[in-house]
C-alpha cells in the first residue's frame, strides 16, 4: 500500500517541526542555564554528590572501551604501516586518531549512554512524581537546584574520563601492537611522543568540553520535559541518546572543521 | 603510636578486603549476567526456528517483522544519513591533514579510506548509532511492558515472550543493519570525498578509487553487520525483560541497553577484526 | 461591604486543558485562618485549582487575588515570594529519594533562610518532631510508609512558617489511623498556628470532623458553599448524592 505523496511529505514536514521544537527547547534551557551561573550561585553539596557519582559509574567503562578502540585502530593501522616497514609511524597513526577522534568520540557516546541517559532516567522520574513540582512549589528553582549542577558535573566527569581514557587507548594499542603485529613497546612509545603533539591532545579536550556541554543539556531536557508515566520515561532516554549522538556528530565536524 | 598500629594496619586490611570482596562480587554478578544473557540468545535462535518450521505463528498478527523492518530501518535512515554523514567528512578531513603534515600526497587517500570504510567504518558507526537509537528503542518498549506486567499477561496466555517480542525484532535488525551499513557508507564515503575536494583541492576522480577493495573487505563488512545486527536486539531485549520496578526500572532498562549493546559492537568489532588478521597472516 | 475582603479569591476562574474546560467561571472566597475543603468526584478539577494558586497550572480567564493583590498573571520568577507565604503538600509527598528526612526538611531553610547545613538539619529535626516523626529524622523517604512520609512532606512544607497551606487529597491511600492523625495535624495547624488551609479531598470523615467550610466543585465551578452541617441539610441532589456516597442518582461522573 502506497502512502500518497503529499502524505509524505506532510510526515517530513512534521517531523521536522518536532525537531525544531525539540532544538529550541534545548537552546532555552541552555540559556537558562548559563542565566543561572551568572552570577554562580551553585548547589555545592549537589555538585559535588553529582560529580561523585558520574564519575564513578563511568570509570570501569570507559577503561575498558578505551582498550579495545585502541587495541582496534592499531589492528586497522598496523599490517598497513608494517606493509610499508614503517613500524615506527604505527604509533603515530593510531595515537593522532585515538587523541583527535576515537577517543572523544567514543568516550562521549559511552558517557552518553551510561551518565547522560541515567540523568535523563532520573530527572524523568523526578517530573513524573511531581518532585519537581515540589521544588517549586518550595520556591527553589529547578533549573538552579538540580540541572545546573548536573550540567557542571557532567562536563568536568567527560573530561577527566577523555583524559584518562585516551591513555587508556594508547596502552592498549601498544598492548595489540605488542603481541599481535610485533611491533615493541619502545617503538610505539616513541611513535607516540615524537609525532604527536599537545595540540592534538588538547583538541580532543575541547571537543570533550563540547561533547560534554551537548550531552549533559540534551540528557537534562528530556527529563523535565517528559510526559506520561514509565512509558514516557523510556521515551526520555531514548530522545536524549539519540540527540546526543546527533549533536557529538555535528560538534565533532564543526570542531574539526574550524581548529584543525 | 605503638597501640595505634595495628588497629590502622586492621583498618586497612579490613578496606583492602572490603574492595577485593566488591571486585569479586562484580566478577561473578558480570558471570551470572553473561550466562544469563548466553541463555536467552540460545532461546532466541530456538525462536527463530520454531518459526522457520511453522507458517503461522499463534497469537501474532502477520507483518509483525515488516513492521519492526520499517520501525529499525526507515525511521533510522535520516539518522545514520546525517551522523555517518558528518563523521565522514571528519574522517576525510583528519585524513587529508595528517598527510598534509607528512607527504602532502593525496593519491592513496580515497582508496584506503574506502577500504577502512568498507571493511570497518561502515558497519561499525552505523551499528554504533543503532545501539544508541534502536537498543533504546526496544529495550524501552520491552521495560515498559515488564513493569506494567503485559509479559507476564502474555505469558498467561501461553505465548512465549521471547518468540513474541524478540525473534521478529532480531530478525528485522539482521536485515536492516547490514542495509544501513551499505547506506551509511555510501553517505560517509561520499562526504568524504566532497570534504576532501573543497578542503584539500582532491580531484574527485583521484579520492573516489574502490581498486583497494577486496572481496575478504565486503566478507568482514557482511559478518560485522550480521554480528552486531544479532547483537544489540538480544541484549536490548535482555536488559528490558530485566527491568523492575516502576519508570526508574524502564530507564534503568533504557542505559544498561545503549551500554550494552555499544560495548558488544565495539568488543565484536575487535574479536573479528583481530581473527580476520590472524587468518589472513597479517595483511587487512 | 460589610464582609472584610477575602484573604484568597478565585474570580470567574476558567482552565482547559486543549480539550472541554476543566474549570469554569469558578468563583471562591477564603477567610484567613479557616480550614477550607474543596471536595468533588475524581477528575473534576479539584488538583488544578489549588495548583492555580501558586501559579503551578495558568488560568485561561477570570483573575485569582492574594491578599489584596492579584498573584494570576505573576511570571516566575516573581512568584517566589508568593510561594515562600504558601506551602502546598502534593498529594504523593514529593520528598526527594535521595535525601534523609532531615536533609528534606532542611533543603528550604538552606535555600531561602541561608541557614549553614548543621543549623538547617538541628531546626529540621525540630520541625520533625513536631509532626512525631523526629525518631525517623536519617531514614530516607523510601524505607518509610505512606503515612509517615505524608508526615515528612508537611514538616518539610511547614518549615518556611507560611500563612497558608494547601493539601492535595492529604489522607487518599492511608489506613484510618494515619488518615486521623493527618486530619489533627491540620486542625491544629489552624487553631494553635492561625495558618489558614485549604484541603483538597474526597475522605468524608475528613471532611465532617476538620473542616470550617466545604466547597462542592461540579461540572467546573462551586455548586455548594457551607459549614459541614450546612451541607448535610442542604436540598440540593447532587450535594446529598455526594456526601452520602451513591453511585447512583443526578450527579454525572465524567470519565467513569
Amino acid at each position: 500500500m502506497t502512502a500518497p505523496r503529499a502524505g509524505v511529505i506532510a510526515g517530513i514536514g512534521a517531523s521536522a517541526v518536532a525537531v525544531a521544537q525539540e532544538v529550541g527547547g534545548i537552546v532555552l534551557l541552555t540559556a537558562e542555564v548559563v542565566r543561572a551561573l551568572v552570577p554562580p550561585r551553585i548547589d555545592r553539596r549537589e555538585l559535588w554528590k553529582n560529580l561523585h557519582k558520574m564519575a564513578n559509574r563511568s570509570v570501569p567503562i570507559v577503561v575498558l572501551t578505551a582498550l579495545f578502540a585502541g587495541g582496534l585502530m592499531i589492528l586497522q593501522a598496523g599490517p598497513f604501516v608494517k606493509k610499508f616497514g614503517a613500524t615506527a609511524l604505527a604509533g603515530w597513526a593510531a595515537g593522532y586518531a585515538v587523541l583527535r577522534e576515537l577517543g572523544p568520540i567514543l568516550i562521549a557516546l559511552m558517557f552518553s549512554g551510561r551518565v547522560g541517559a541515567n540523568n535523563t532516567a532520573e530527572l524523568a522520574t523526578m517530573t513524573v512524581t511531581e518532585q519537581l513540582d515540589g521544588l517549586r512549589a518550595l520556591a527553589i528553582d529547578p533549573v538552579q537546584f538540580l540541572v545546573v549542577p548536573r550540567v557542571l558535573a557532567m562536563m568536568t566527569a567527560l573530561v577527566a574520563l577523555t583524559v584518562i581514557g585516551d591513555l587508556v587507548a594508547l596502552t592498549g594499542a601498544a598492548l595489540v601492537a605488542r603481541v599481535m603485529l610485533d611491533i615493541g613497546w619502545s617503538t610505539m612509545y616513541h611513535g607516540f611522543a615524537d609525532n604527536l603533539r599537545p595540540f592534538d591532545f588538547l583538541h580532543g579536550i575541547y571537543k570533550a568540553i563540547a561533547f560534554g556541554a551537548a550531552i549533559a543539556v540534551s540528557s537534562c531536557y528530556f527529563g523535565v520535559t517528559v510526559r506520561g508515566g514509565a512509558v514516557g520515561v523510556g521515551r526520555a532516554v531514548n530522545a536524549a541518546v539519540v540527540a546526543a549522538a546527533i549533536s557529538i556528530m555535528l560538534l565533532d565536524f564543526f570542531l574539526t572543521y574550524l581548529t584543525g | 603510636m605503638d597501640a595505634a598500629s595495628p588497629s590502622v594496619a586492621r583498618r586497612a586490611a579490613g578496606w583492602f578486603q572490603h574492595r577485593v570482596e566488591t571486585a569479586g562480587a562484580a566478577v561473578l554478578a558480570t558471570g551470572a549476567t553473561a550466562r544469563e544473557l548466553w541463555a536467552i540468545w540460545l532461546a532466541t535462535c530456538a525462536g527463530v526456528a520454531r518459526r522457520a518450521s511453522r507458517r503461522h505463528v499463534q497469537g501474532r498478527p502477520r507483518g509483525e517483522i515488516v513492521r519492526q523492518l520499517y520501525w529499525i530501518g526507515n525511521r533510522s535512515l535520516v539518522f545514520i544519513a546525517v551522523t555517518l554523514g558528518f563523521i565522514g567528512m571528519v574522517m576525510a578531513y583528519e585524513a587529508c591533514l595528517q598527510l598534509s603534515r607528512v607527504t602532502g600526497d593525496y593519491s592513496q587517500v580515497g582508496g584506503q579510506l574506502l577500504k577502512l570504510d568498507v571493511s570497518d567504518f561502515a558497519p561499525t558507526l552505523t551499528a554504533l548509532m543503532l545501539a544508541t537509537r534502536v537498543g533504546a528503542g526496544i529495550a524501552a518498549e520491552i521495560g515498559s511492558m515488564k513493569v506494567t506486567e503485559q509479559i507476564d499477561a502474555l505469558r498467561m496466555s501461553g505465548v512465549l515472550p521471547i518468540d513474541y517480542l524478540i525473534v521478529p525484532r532480531l530478525l528485522a535488525s539482521l536485515v536492516m543493519t547490514l542495509v544501513l551499513s551499505v547506506v551509511g557508507g555510501v553517505v560517509m564515503y561520499g562526504a568524504g570525498g566532497l570534504t576532501a575536494k573543497f578542503s584539500f583541492a582532491v580531484n574527485p576522480g583521484v579520492f573516489f578509487d574502490a581498486s583497494q577493495v577486496h572481496g575478504r573487505h565486503v566478507v568482514l563488512m557482511v559478518l560485522k553487520a550480521v554480528a552486531y545486527g544479532a547483537a544489540i536486539p538480544v541484549v536490548a531485549g535482555f536488559c528490558g525483560l530485566r527491568a523492575r520496578g516502576s519508570s526508574e526500572g524502564v530507564g534503568w532498562a533504557t542505559t544498561a541497553a545503549v551500554i550494552g549493546g555499544s560495548l558488544a559492537v565495539i568488543v565484536l568489532d575487535f574479536v573479528i577484526s583481530a581473527i580476520a588478521l590472524v587468518i589472513l597472516g597479517g595483511d587487512l | 461591604m460589610t464582609e472584610p475582603a477575602a484573604f484568597i479569591e478565585y474570580r470567574a476562574v476558567d482552565k482547559a486543558f486543549g480539550g472541554p474546560p476543566v474549570l469554569r467561571d469558578l468563583s471562591l472566597a477564603i477567610r484567613r485562618g479557616e480550614v477550607m475543603f474543596i471536595i468533588g468526584t475524581s477528575g473534576v478539577g479539584k488538583s488544578v485549582t489549588i495548583k492555580l494558586l501558586i501559579g503551578l497550572l495558568r488560568i485561561d480567564g477570570g483573575e485569582i487575588w492574594f491578599d489584596g493583590r492579584r498573584v494570576d498573571q505573576l511570571a516566575e520568577r516573581a512568584l517566589v515570594p508568593l510561594r515562600k507565604r504558601i506551602g502546598m503538600v502534593f498529594q504523593s509527598s514529593t520528598l526527594f529519594d535521595s535525601m534523609t528526612l532531615a536533609e528534606n526538611v532542611a533543603l528550604p531553610l538552606r535555600k531561602h533562610r541561608r541557614l549553614p547545613a548543621p543549623a538547617a538539619l538541628d531546626e529540621a529535626r525540630r520541625r520533625l518532631a513536631q509532626v512525631y516523626m523526629a525518631d525517623h529524622a536519617e531514614r530516607y523517604p523510601a524505607e518509610l510508609s505512606d503515612g509517615m512520609r505524608k508526615r515528612a512532606a508537611i514538616a518539610r512544607t511547614l518549615a518556611l512558617d507560611p500563612e497558608v497551606v494547601l493539601f492535595d487529597e492529604p489522607t487518599t491511600g492511608l489506613d484510618p489511623v494515619s488518615a486521623r492523625r493527618i486530619d489533627r495535624l491540620i486542625r491544629e495547624l489552624a487553631s494553635r498556628l492561625g495558618v489558614t488551609a485549604i484541603v483538597v479531598s474526597h475522605d468524608l470523615t475528613s471532611i465532617f470532623g476538620t473542616a470550617d467550610r466545604v466547597a462542592l466543585l461540579y461540572q467546573g465551578s462551586v455548586r455548594a458553599l457551607a459549614t459541614p452541617d450546612g451541607l448535610r441539610a442542604s436540598p440540593d441532589p447532587v450535594v446529598q448524592q455526594f456526601i452520602t456516597g451513591q453511585s447512583s442518582g443526578p450527579m454525572e461522573t465524567p470519565g467513569f
